[in-house]
């Protein structure tokens, strides 16, 4: 995969807990265009990689616009940004990705929660400058935790959008968009947000009638215990120290099922990182932890183990002890 | 006389494992039932006798040094207690204090018995058979028992014929109430177990379990307010100590310390100390009766588990959710370097 240079050009508080962070290329260099949708991989210095939606109009090869929260247990990503990062910094990151990319649509009903709004407010970007009805509903906990309010305060022409805040009785579990009870041919529901936030979303969704295929969410978490991690999962591989044989891991499987494929004896007793019976050692390569049975010090740990049920890679490949 | 102690005969523990568990404090008699005879105690397959003695605690082996005749056989006077065989007696700290065929004879410290750190505690006679030279394991502690309005209640030991550490997790178990104690507090249909999350601890872990599962008898009348949320906190004090802390509506609190002595690897002996600040009107009977029924509803499952020993190796048996207590329990044994217990 290759890299790009970028410089840290702006940085901006939105809201309590977040900071934007504009990148520029190079001087004389532009960037690879995008669609509303896409993210970047982050190289970040202390050798983890982090996705982030681009947010702001799409399009533009003059900049990036990302916004980052500062998880209460950040996995060493976001904490990294929010300390670390200062005007000037040069940084690596991946050309743009779209896995979430807006469909052809007559109208469009964007729901976000948290921080879920930055690929949402992408897709109102563009959907305003392409003249298409759109609604865009966005739910915070408070007030204060709104991001980019200057941006929702100044209207959209072809656009409407609602901020909803749990703290005034407008949460999503009380007040749902009526778009979301009047599904219809040729609209399409967007979704992005914490994993309850968008399965309860979605859930409603499909009780009031609407076609699953119409629905699209990218989900920022996994589904166990909201542990933030950027969900956009990448192939790997993962190579056995006993038998020097590696094997490609797909975003859609776990270490354990392609092992078990291969004929390869994995210990699993739970198959959901909470007990610990497929742990391995890591001899080379970085583990993307996703369980919740090693403690926060075994995870940062020197000697490092993998649950092969459900974790996954931070580096492009993996040696294990098996 | 202290010295190095080694696994007894018979010993139904692996060798390494039996060291470790020698290390860490049980209980091993309710202080209220050591009075003016020896009591008989078996603590990891190690005979010992227990007798008051001037306010003082004696743990020792139920070995008379002289033909290993179980002192627990004989009897107590105000100077110590008696061998049956020779007449020999014991006294303070476990020194043979008369030889009754030499009366004048000065008395070699051959014949002082092997005796063990004794600590009262929690209405508990505690002891330690192989203390660490240089750290003292910590006692386990209770919350509450010492504080103000709190009832001081120690349950009749409880045996279960099963491994000491099946019948904690059973304890820190939060998925069988609806199955299990519906005879005594939990509500058949309230099954499910919301998420928990155990925290490592120095001493083991602690876990904040909090559900709708009332802890009334199930006789009662009211079972709390509608809705309310019940904080159950257990404290696990490896190997075999555990605290649970139910904290009941207002600012009522129920302590039950279930300190597991492991007789044997096939045998446990259950003390139970309970502190509580309301119903202090109830007479402890009932607290005894209600407790000893609970215990006993957990009987069977215990005793029929297999395999007999706690398989440390979480690949050996199935784990769901509601586990994640058990879990850290297996992990945090085999972090201090536990093996299989026993094998046969």
């Amino acid at each position: 995969m290759e890299k790009l240079a970028v410089f840290v050009d702006a940085l901006s508080r939105q809201g309590e807990h977040c900071i934007a962070v504009r990148l520029i290329p190079e001087p004389g260099k532009s960037l690879p265009a995008w669609d509303a949708g896409a993210h970047i991989d982050l190289h970040l210095a202390n050798g983890l990689i982090r996705q982030y939606s681009l947010t702001g109009p799409p399009g533009g090869t003059d900049h990036y616009l990302i916004c980052v929260k500062n998880e209460r247990d950040s996995r060493g990503g976001s904490r990294y940004l929010h300390n670390e990062l200062r005007l000037g910094q040069q940084m690596e990151i991946s050309p743009p990705r779209n896995l979430f990319p807006l469909e052809e649509a007559d109208s469009y009903l964007l729901i976000a929660g948290g921080i879920g709004l930055t690929p949402l407010l992408a897709m109102a970007e563009e959907l305003e400058r392409f003249k298409q009805p759109f609604e865009l509903h966005y739910y915070v906990k408070r007030r204060s935790h709104v991001i980019f309010r200057e941006r929702l305060d100044s209207h959209f022409a072809y656009g409407r959008c609602h901020v909803g805040s749990g703290c005034e009785g407008r949460s999503p579990r009380t007040t749902l968009p009526e778009g979301l009870t009047q599904p219809a041919a040729g609209k399409k529901l967007y979704l992005c947000g914490p994993e309850a936030f968008m399965s309860h979303i979605r859930n409603r969704a499909l009780d009031a009638g609407w076609r699953s295929e119409d629905i699209h969410s990218e989900s920022f978490q996994p589904p166990a215990r909201n542990i933030p991690c950027t969900q956009i999962e990448h192939d790997f591989t993962v190579t056995l120290k006993s038998s020097g044989m590696s094997f490609t891991i797909p975003p859609d499987k776990t270490i354990a099922a392609v092992l078990q494929e291969h004929g390869v004896d994995v210990p699993l007793s739970c198959e959901m990182g909470i007990c610990g019976a497929c742990l391995t050692p890591v001899l080379e390569g970085k583990a993307d932890h996703r369980d919740t049975v090693q403690s926060e010090t075994e995870k940062a740990g020197h000697k490092q183990q993998i649950t092969l049920c459900c974790s996954r890679s931070l580096t492009g490949n993996l040696v294990i002890d098996l | 006389m202290m010295n190095k102690i080694a696994p007894p005969p018979h010993c139904s523990f692996e060798p390494d494992d039996w060291l470790r568990l020698a290390g860490y404090w049980y209980p091993v008699a309710r202080a209220c039932d050591v009075g003016n005879a020896p009591q008989k105690a078996t603590l990891l397959d190690e005979q010992l006798v227990i007798y008051r003695l001037k306010g003082q605690i004696v743990v020792a082996r139920d070995v008379c040094p002289h033909r290993g005749v179980p002192l627990t056989l004989g009897f107590q006077e105000e100077e110590g207690i008696v061998c049956p065989y020779h007449g020999l007696r014991f006294g303070e700290n476990g020194r043979c204090n008369r030889i009754p065929s030499s009366p004048g004879q000065t008395i070699p410290a051959k014949l002082n018995l092997t005796t063990f750190p004794a600590r009262e505690r929690y209405g508990l006679i505690w002891t330690c058979l192989a203390p660490a030279q240089d750290t003292d394991a910590p006692l386990p502690s209770m919350p509450h028992w010492d504080d103000a309005g709190f009832q001081q209640i120690t349950c009749p030991p409880f045996d279960v014929a099963g491994f000491a550490g099946r019948q904690v997790e059973g304890f820190l178990d939060v998925a069988h109430f609806a199955w299990i104690h519906t005879a005594t507090f939990a509500d058949p249909d309230n099954q499910e177990v919301p998420d928990y999350s155990p925290a490592e601890t120095p001493y083991g872990f602690s876990v904040d379990y909090w559900s709708t599962v009332g802890n009334y008898p199930a006789s009662a009348e009211h079972r709390g307010p509608g809705g309310f949320k019940w904080l159950r906190r257990f404290d696990m004090y490896l190997p075999f100590t555990a605290t649970l802390t139910i904290h009941f509506p207002g600012e009522s609190r129920l302590v039950i310390m279930n300190a597991a002595s492991p007789v044997s690897a096939r045998k446990t002996r259950m003390f139970a100390p309970i502190a509580r600040n309301f119903d202090l009107h109830v007479p402890v009977e009932d607290v005894h009766a209600f407790n000893h029924k609970v215990f006993e509803e957990d009987r069977l499952m215990v005793e029929t588990q297999r395999p007999e020993r706690l398989p440390l190796d979480l690949a050996l048996e199935a784990h769901i959710p509601a586990d994640r207590s058990s879990i850290a329990y297996r992990r945090g044994l085999k972090k201090l370097g536990f093996g299989e217990f026993f094998l046969v």
